[in-house]
């Protein structure tokens, strides 16, 4: 039955089949992307930490530029 | 506070940059390869007409066992196909091809790779050209007869619709590299040109802003090209053997980065910011104006061992497999914002230290 539906980009279908969890399916290749996204979503978060502490620099220095 | 900036402090785009990288890295690395063929093992590797041999057939992602019904066939060329006599599957991934060559020898060309096609309903259809060699006239033994023909043209195949990245025999799963290395230089060209477009607005209206956004970026572009050679590198490394070539395309791109990270020791080397924004701006635009056939036009008229030129199928353009461009095109917008995000963070620091530093003299 050749497949025509999406299932085969939705993996977890076939893990169901395997007697083994989600991460270790399919030849461990989540636990690969799973630290792969930690490392971008830290880079995420440090990037934005910088973005907030320049925009409060910003309004402070808006605030100074006003009241002086 | 510049109006024109307004738009840098809104996040909308940012998150969007980042939620569309995480959905290429979840859906790139994930989506399985289509059913291929790894290998083909014979203790001939060059046939004649009238022969018998049988293929070993290793195949990637394949389910041979799953209906038994596996059929192959060796491609000549357009109109000449020979069906396989006897099939033997020993299990999902491996089966036995025997062929018999018909007695028929050709007049032209000595030597041709036959190329292998299998097919089954769970797979579809998998190629692998030159699995065998074929020498076309042949001394043939006159007596030799056997029933087989070369038919003319496969059956109708019905194709695997579900979405699965092409299996190609030298790139095996590195082809998910599209995603990054190709779409990381494809980010940097656009970058580049809003770089060049402040460049050349500086250029016109003496306006400082405009200076320091063109070297936001430009430092975001030089990023993702350094990034570019280095993924490259190690994609050549494990495909071609090598973490270097001689290479058209490599070098150019080698040598348009040397062109840009002059731009970069300029800046720094100039202590008058208003002479340094003319020189830099003048030097952005001729850097631009070298990128281009430098990585672009030259290498396509060489022949180049690295995809999109000189003969080479693309992995962009026409050649790119639809499949491919479901993640193609995301990571692209994905890195273009990024790399913005990246600039104007760059771009405000600096108006930053400005301010600082005319309140420090005032």
């Amino acid at each position: 039955m050749i497949n025509t539906k999406l299932t085969t980009f939705l993996p977890i279908i076939f893990t169901l089949a395997q007697d083994i969890d989600f991460m270790r399916s399919t030849g461990k290749i989540y636990t690969v992307i799973a630290g792969i996204l930690v490392i971008f979503i830290g880079i995420v978060i440090y990037l934005r930490r910088i973005d907030n502490k320049i925009t409060h620099l910003e309004i402070q220095i808006k605030d100074e530029h006003k009241t002086s | 506070m510049d109006k024109r900036d307004k738009w840098m402090h809104k996040s909308y785009w940012k998150v969007l940059g980042v939620v569309l990288f995480v959905y290429v890295i979840i859906g790139g690395l994930s989506t399985p390869l289509k059913p291929g063929i790894a290998n083909v093992t014979s203790e001939k590797s060059l046939v004649y007409a009238g022969q018998s041999f049988t293929l070993g057939v290793e195949g990637y992602n394949t389910h041979f066992k799953v209906d038994g019904k596996i059929q192959a066939w060796l491609k000549l060329d357009s109109s000449h196909f020979l069906k396989a006599k006897n099939v033997e599957v020993i299990n999902d991934n491996t089966a036995n091809l025997s062929f018999t060559l018909p007695t028929i020898s050709f007049e032209s060309k000595a030597i041709e790779g036959l190329t292998l096609i299998t097919y089954n309903e769970k797979d579809g259809t998998a190629i692998l050209p030159d699995a065998i060699s074929f020498s076309k006239p042949s001394k043939l033994d006159s007596n030799i007869t056997n029933d087989a023909i070369w038919v003319s043209s496969l059956p109708i195949f019905t194709q695997n619709t579900s979405i699965m990245f092409p299996y190609r025999n030298i790139l095996n799963e590195t082809i998910r590299n599209t995603f990054f290395h190709v779409a990381l230089w494809l980010a940097m060209v656009i970058i580049l040109l809003a770089g060049l477009y402040h460049a050349i607005l500086y250029l016109k209206t003496r306006d400082l802003r405009h200076d320091k956004l063109s070297a936001a970026y430009n430092t975001s572009a030089i990023l993702y090209g350094i990034l570019g050679l280095v993924t490259g590198s190690v994609w050549a490394k494990y495909t071609w053997g090598t973490w270097w070539t001689t290479d058209v395309k490599l070098n150019m791109a080698a040598i348009a980065m040397l062109i840009y990270l002059a731009y970069f020791i300029l800046r720094g080397s100039n202590t008058d910011f208003d002479k340094r924004a003319r020189i830099s701006a003048a030097y952005s635009i001729f850097s631009f104006a070298a990128l281009i056939p430098l990585i672009f036009i030259i290498p396509r008229m060489t022949a180049s061992l690295h995809p999109g030129n000189g003969g080479n199928p693309a992995l962009g353009g026409e050649d790119l497999d639809h499949t491919l461009r479901l993640f193609f095109y995301p990571s692209i917008i994905s890195f273009i914002l990024l790399g913005v995000w990246m600039a104007t963070l760059n771009y405000r620091t600096e108006v930053l230290n400005e301010k600082q530093q005319l309140k420090s003299q005032n």
